[in-house]
């Protein structure tokens, strides 16, 4: 177990929290992982900066319902951390109409992936998020995606296939000469 | 009776494209921005494990992927047994890290062999296919299958090793120990790979802690991080091997560090071998899953696998949740590619070893 880990976490949560507010747990091989209720989303964006100088990196997040069948209102997000080693499960309610919780990105850069896919799966909204664009594709998908873009196995091909040249070249304002040429 | 049929095919039909499509910005031929779309084979699979039970998850979480298709079963078995304070038996720990190091042998093999293929190098290819086929073997001589192994259950392993299937096992790594020596020497030194590879597709240490990288990615960028040995699991705390690093961060450097690690995976496997246990090889009993969460992490062949799981105590989880590798690893390229020649960008791909049935779920 990493001491001086579960400090500087601890630390960092107790500027928000007071000390003493993270629950720590370990697996059957010493893993320390650490637990800490946010009941106001606001609070993690004061929370984040903190985590991110002590050198933590975000893992994942995860949204939930509060309960699976939604018989219960509301919804929960699980924000995983690691530092060396140590792993702090951050999880802040979402209680509010329309559901709304600050971005991390500022301070997680891949931060960016999961809010999208949060806001997609659960409605979630991320305020401030700087890319709030659709992640995974949903029914609102604009019909040409398969034209304008160049798939992977396009792209992999070791050769660089016309087809891969004339994806990316397409639009551009190239010479005659290179239209019409057959390959 | 008609001598014509009809076959139906489809709505997917073989010859489609694979399911990730890029937004390529060029200046010439020099890359300028990526941008990526995925969700085209989304399968909701996280959706539809809250509709199974413990023990059907198992077997769903193996098929999210193929190449890591140990780690995500063992993953969830150790969310699972952390929750529910289930004890594993010491020889099942042994067991499911020989499982894990074989696959990763397999799966870094893949790897390297696809980058000699897009280089045009497919003679080098084709002989890194087949020294992966002793790999290949093994599986199925230890296992009975080439890709899903079903070896890991709640609370141990399905199957045990015996004496035979030891020996028959460590010839398959004898074997490959030369092969893979003769491999790695090729990758470092052949002049075509060199050129084509050699400080392509770079990330700096900065840019791969700000972006999260994982795996070899991450290690070759000189981020020595390895679950292995930073938050150990299984039996990984008492057995010997060097975390591979380097700080080259190029593409040719993330291959090296591959082959490196399949080498140390042998001295694991062979390790666990000689070390093993004598003793049961999975709990007796099962215990029932109380309600709360927990967390487990384990190294699979592209990097770190996290499993969350939350339950409300009935017998399906409240909420399951994973992240693989690559997730991590795809936004990365757009840092990797930028400045790159519209050449390089299969080679460059590859070297995270992109996996879009785990990105999709």
């Amino acid at each position: 177990m990493n001491e001086l880990a579960k400090q500087a976490l601890d630390n960092a949560v107790g500027k928000i929290l007071g000390a003493g507010s993270v629950y720590w747990s370990s697996d059957s091989n010493k893993n320390a992982f650490g637990w800490v209720k946010l009941c106001e989303p606001q609070s993690l964006a004061r929370l984040a900066p903190l985590l991110a100088s002590a050198g933590a990196r975000l893992m994942t997040v995860t949204a939930y319902r509060n309960d699976k069948f939604a018989r219960i209102e509301g919804r929960e997000i699980a924000y995983h951390f690691d530092l060396d080693g140590v792993v702090l499960t951050v999880t802040t309610c979402v209680d509010n109409e329309p559901p709304m919780v600050p971005s991390i990105t500022p301070w997680f850069k891949n931060a960016d992936w999961n809010e999208r896919e949060f806001t997609e799966l659960y409605g979630i909204q991320v305020e401030g998020h700087p890319n709030p664009k659709r992640l995974f594709i949903d029914a609102t998908l604009d019909g040409d995606i398969l034209d304008r873009m160049v798939p992977l196995s396009t792209m992999m091909n070791g050769a660089s296939t016309s087809t891969l040249w004339e994806k990316v070249f397409a639009g551009k304002q190239m010479p005659e000469w290179t239209k019409g040429a057959k390959n | 009776m008609s001598e014509t049929y009809t076959l139906p095919i489809g709505p997917l039909h073989v010859a489609l494209e694979e399911p990730m499509y890029f937004d390529i910005k060029v200046e010439g031929e020099t890359v300028q921005g990526v941008e990526l779309a995925a969700g085209h084979v989304h399968r909701g699979m996280e959706a539809l494990a809250m509709h199974r039970n413990y023990f059907q998850n198992i077997t769903l979480t193996e098929r999210v992927c193929s190449l890591c298709s140990n780690s995500h079963p063992a993953t969830f078995c150790m969310a699972v047994e952390n929750l529910a304070g289930i004890e594993v038996p010491m020889r099942a720990q042994y067991l499911r890290v020989i499982a894990d190091e074989v696959k990763r042998i397999a799966s870094h093999l893949f790897n390297v062999g696809i980058m000699a293929h897009l280089t045009g190098f497919d003679s080098l290819f084709m002989h890194a296919m087949e020294v992966r086929e002793l790999m290949q073997d093994a599986k199925e001589g230890v296992y009975g299958n080439r890709m899903n192994l079903g070896q890991c259950t709640i609370g141990g392993t399905r199957t045990d090793i015996d004496a035979d299937i030891a020996r028959f096992l460590r010839g398959q790594l004898e074997a490959l120990k030369p092969q893979l020596a003769e491999l790695y020497g090729v990758f470092e030194r052949d002049p075509l790979i060199r050129t084509r590879t050699r400080g392509i597709g770079l990330l700096s240490e900065q840019e791969a802690k700000l972006h999260a990288v994982v795996g070899p990615v991450a290690r070759a960028s000189g981020v020595a991080y390895d679950l292995r040995r930073k938050a150990p699991y299984a039996a990984y705390d008492e057995l010997r091997f060097e975390v591979q690093s380097d700080t080259a961060g190029d593409v040719h450097s993330r291959a090296l560090l591959r082959l490196r690690e399949a080498v140390e995976s042998i001295s694991i496997v062979e390790q666990c071998l000689d070390q093993m246990p004598e003793g049961p090889v999975k709990s007796e009993g099962f215990v029932a899953v109380p309600a709360g969460e927990s967390v487990a992490r384990t190294e699979a062949p592209r990097g770190e696998l996290i499993y969350y799981l939350r339950s409300d105590g009935s017998d399906t989880p409240q909420r399951l949740k994973w992240r693989v590798p690559t997730y991590m690893n795809w936004e990365a390229l757009q840092v990797m590619m930028a400045g790159c020649q519209v050449a390089d960008i299969p080679l460059i791909v590859n070297s995270i070893d992109p996996c879009i049935s785990c990105t999709e779920r």
